[in-house]
Parts: C-alpha cells; sequence; structure tokens
C-alpha cells in the first residue's frame, strides 16, 4: 500500500515526472532559442513560471461553466500522470504492469486532448471555443498513424504489454531499426498531439490569441502547462521503452542515466522540428495526416507483418 | 509566510509575461517594442514571453496616448487581467499625452484611465529604454512585494 502510494506520488509519479517535465520544457525552450541564434531562457525559467503562475489571481469567466472550467485541467494532468507508472524506466519492470496497458497508456494520452476541448468549450470565449473545435479535428488526423505505428510495434513484439515490449526490444537490439518509419510516422504525430509547430494550429497565438486556453489564468492555466509538460515527457518515454529500450539492460544507475539522456533526445529532436518548420493550415494538416502518414503506418504496419512471418 | 512570498516575489520578477497594447500610438513604438521582442535583444533571456491574451498577462505594455474611442477597451483589457499586474507606459504619448494632448479625441495619458506603473518617455523609445523600463519595474518589486500597479 505504502509502496503504490510512494510510486503515485513520488518517484516514479506525480513528483518526479513534475519535476522531469519543467526540465524536459527548459530543454526545449533553449535549444528553440539557440536555434534561432538567441541565449534563451535561464535555467530556472519553467520553475519561475509555474510558481508565478501558481502565485497569480484565478478568475473563472461569469459566462463559464465553472465545474467543467476547473475540472479539466486536472484530468489533463492526471491522466497523463498515470501513464508514466506503466513505462519501465530502467528495469525489466515497470511501477505497475498488466497485458494490454499498451493501449491504456495510448488512451491515456488521448484524453488531455479531450480535456483541453472541454476547458476551451465552458470557457464560452469565441477563441477558446474555436481552438478546442480545432483541438479534437486535428486529434482525428494524427491519432490513427500514432496508434498504429507504436502498435505495429508491438505486433512485432507479440504482446500488449509495454514490459514485455521493452523486454524483446532490449534483448534483440537489432529488431529495432525495423521499427524506424514508425518512429518517424510517430514522432510527427507527437507533434499534433503536443499542438507544436507545424501543428500548432489550436493554440495559433496569432489568429485565436491563445485557443483553448484563451479564458485560463493563474492556477489553473499552471496546471494545463503542466500536463503539457508532462504530455511530452511521457510521449517521449513511451517511444524510448517502445522503439529504443537499450536502457533496461545496463542495470540500475547507469540505465536511468542512459534513460533520462534518450527521452531528453527525442525532446530535442522534437524542437529542432518545430524550429524549422512554419504553422499549416487546419486542413493542410489534416491532408498530410491522412495522405502521408497513414499510408506510411501501414507500410510499416504492412513491414512488421512480413517480417513476423519470416523471422518467427 | 515569509520564505514562500520571497520566493513567489522571486518568481514573479523572473517571469514577467507582457501583453502589448496600442492605445492610439501612431505605430512608432509600437515597431520599437516588437523590435526589442527580436532575437537581437532575446527578451526570453529575463523571461519575457509576449502573450495574446490578458488572461496570461503580468504587463500590460501600452503605447500612444488614450483616445475616446479605444477609453473603454483599454479599461476592459486591464480588468481582464489576473492580480497581480502592472502597465508599462511606452513613449512620450502614452506619458502624458504628447503632442495630442488636448485633442477632441484623445483623453490623454495611460494613467488618465488606468493606474501605470512605470513610464519611459521617448518620441519613439528605443528597444534599450523599453528593456531598461521594464527591468527598473521588476527591480522594485523585490523591494516593495505588497505595493499593487
Amino acid at each position: 500500500m505504502l509502496n503504490s502510494l510512494f510510486f503515485i506520488l513520488v518517484f516514479p509519479g506525480f513528483l518526479f515526472v513534475s519535476f522531469f517535465g519543467l526540465v524536459a520544457e527548459y530543454v526545449d525552450r533553449k535549444i528553440y532559442a539557440r536555434l534561432q541564434n538567441r541565449v534563451g531562457p535561464p535555467w530556472f525559467q519553467t520553475f519561475a513560471d509555474f510558481i508565478k503562475l501558481l502565485g497569480k489571481e484565478d478568475i473563472v469567466p461569469c459566462e463559464a461553466n465553472a465545474r467543467m472550467f476547473g475540472l479539466a485541467p486536472i484530468f489533463a494532468l492526471s491522466a497523463v500522470v498515470t501513464v508514466f507508472l506503466y513505462i519501465p524506466i530502467w528495469r525489466y519492470d515497470a511501477a505497475f504492469s498488466f497485458n494490454g496497458d499498451i493501449i491504456m497508456a495510448l488512451y491515456l494520452l488521448t484524453i488531455p486532448t479531450l480535456a483541453f476541448f472541454i476547458g476551451g468549450w465552458y470557457s464560452t470565449s469565441l477563441f477558446a471555443r474555436l481552438g478546442s473545435v480545432r483541438c479534437v479535428t486535428q486529434l482525428f488526423a494524427y491519432e490513427v498513424p500514432l496508434f498504429m505505428s507504436i502498435l505495429s510495434a508491438a505486433l512485432l513484439a507479440n504482446s500488449w504489454s509495454l514490459r514485455d515490449i521493452a523486454n524483446f526490444y532490449s534483448l534483440r537490439p537489432a529488431y529495432c531499426l525495423f521499427n524506424l518509419l514508425g518512429f518517424a510516422v510517430s514522432m510527427v504525430a507527437l507533434l499534433g498531439k503536443l499542438e507544436k509547430a507545424p501543428f500548432d494550429i489550436p493554440e495559433a497565438e496569432t489568429e485565436i490569441v491563445a485557443g483553448a486556453f484563451t479564458e485560463y489564468s493563474g492556477r489553473l492555466l499552471a496546471l494545463l502547462r503542466l500536463a503539457i509538460d508532462i504530455e511530452m515527457v511521457v510521449g517521449a518515454a513511451l517511444f524510448v521503452a517502445v522503439f529504443f529500450p537499450f536502457a533496461l539492460a545496463l542495470g540500475a544507475a547507469l540505465g536511468f542515466i542512459v534513460f533520462i539522456i534518450e527521452v531528453l533526445a527525442v525532446v530535442a529532436l522534437l524542437s529542432l522540428m518545430r524550429t524549422v518548420v512554419a504553422r499549416l493550415r487546419i486542413d493542410q494538416m489534416i491532408d498530410f495526416c491522412w495522405k502521408y502518414l497513414v499510408p506510411l503506418a501501414l507500410l510499416q504496419l504492412l513491414i512488421n507483418l512480413i517480417l513476423k512471418g519470416v523471422l518467427v | 509566510m515569509g520564505l514562500i512570498k520571497k520566493v513567489v516575489t522571486w518568481a514573479r520578477i523572473k517571469s514577467p509575461w507582457i501583453l502589448h497594447f496600442n492605445t492610439g500610438a501612431c505605430n512608432a513604438c509600437d515597431i520599437e517594442i516588437i523590435a526589442a521582442l527580436t532575437p537581437r535583444y532575446d527578451l526570453e533571456r529575463f523571461g519575457v514571453q509576449l502573450k495574446g491574451t490578458p488572461r496570461h498577462a503580468d504587463v500590460l505594455v501600452c503605447s500612444g496616448p488614450v483616445t475616446r474611442q479605444i477609453e473603454d477597451r483599454l479599461v476592459r483589457i486591464y480588468e481582464q487581467m489576473p492580480e497581480p499586474k502592472f502597465v508599462v507606459a511606452v513613449g512620450t504619448c502614452s506619458c502624458t499625452g504628447g503632442v495630442f494632448n488636448g485633442c477632441y479625441n484623445v483623453r490623454g495619458g495611460i494613467s488618465s484611465v488606468i493606474p501605470v506603473s512605470a513610464f519611459i518617455p521617448g518620441c519613439p523609445a528605443s528597444p534599450k529604454a523599453i528593456i531598461d523600463g521594464v527591468a527598473k519595474l521588476l527591480a522594485s518589486l523585490a523591494e516593495e512585494p505588497k505595493k499593487k500597479g
């Protein structure tokens, strides 16, 4: 009982993943700044932002539905923190595990998007509603390639449990090469999930001020930003666990360091991708996902099906 | 309590998010404000981020004299910002009304409508002056944490 509470609240649960999320946001912003020939924020910037938002006034617009408006950030945050408990970090065993938890992890990663939709919709501001509708429209485009590419890796490993998939690939590192196409597809899809350029259409600040977050202020905004940071870390950690689980074979201390480096490398790749591209329109984004990403994910599925027939 | 207050004040100083609002300026001060936000001056070093919505902002950066048309909107934007909030008036016109003072369509400087924490004169105020003014405003927060704009 106490053990489970420790897992959920301290490590690898809420406290650790929040800290890691804020560090990852700093890495993302620093790399973004350096690539734009700037100095970038100091190392404590994301912590200062978070504490400042906690200390600000909470405004709930009088037109908004106060309950839904207040609950949406909490739902988003708790969903993403839960996913991290099921990801094998550096031991062969995750904090919690059951057969089928990869499906649950993917579905829990969808909940923040729905929470942003609900929060934006119930704040009844025009900009927030536009942003939240775009959020959900985008969801239908990137979710399919993301699920297909991650699940095709699971197909090759012949398991629906993240722990078994990570074990399978860490025992056979060469098999990771077969999934490179799926990794590329899911990186692009993750950009859509995190609402970063070129898929930052839902919070395009030059068009619809801040999208679904327009009416949020103070503590609720802090929770929303934390949820997005943790979503980035959890998404990257999921990719590391499914596509490159090399840390598992190295033992506790070294494995943990390698895992952290791998996750930060995925985050760095994400910020590189968002620096070099500009924002698309929503219809271009949907076209791109269905015309190019989905066929590539299908190709990955086909490759893995054939491999499974040949190798196993 | 003292420690928490100190940490929050520190965070407030290190992370001022700004909202840029033109209250009727000739656009010169706006160009200088935008110039201050470019990679050349890189205000993200000080944690400054330009936000689109008053709900996220801590500092309202106004330029230009307050015209009668914009007066209600300025008050509304100011009231939409969460406490604690600060207003910076950039340029001579927004400090006093400048050459437009006394015009039939002009109310005067920003401080004739909403409370202002820092005045940055200049026609237009240069990016360095704007950064210096904001830095001085933030430094004053550390001395008197209870004082609001």
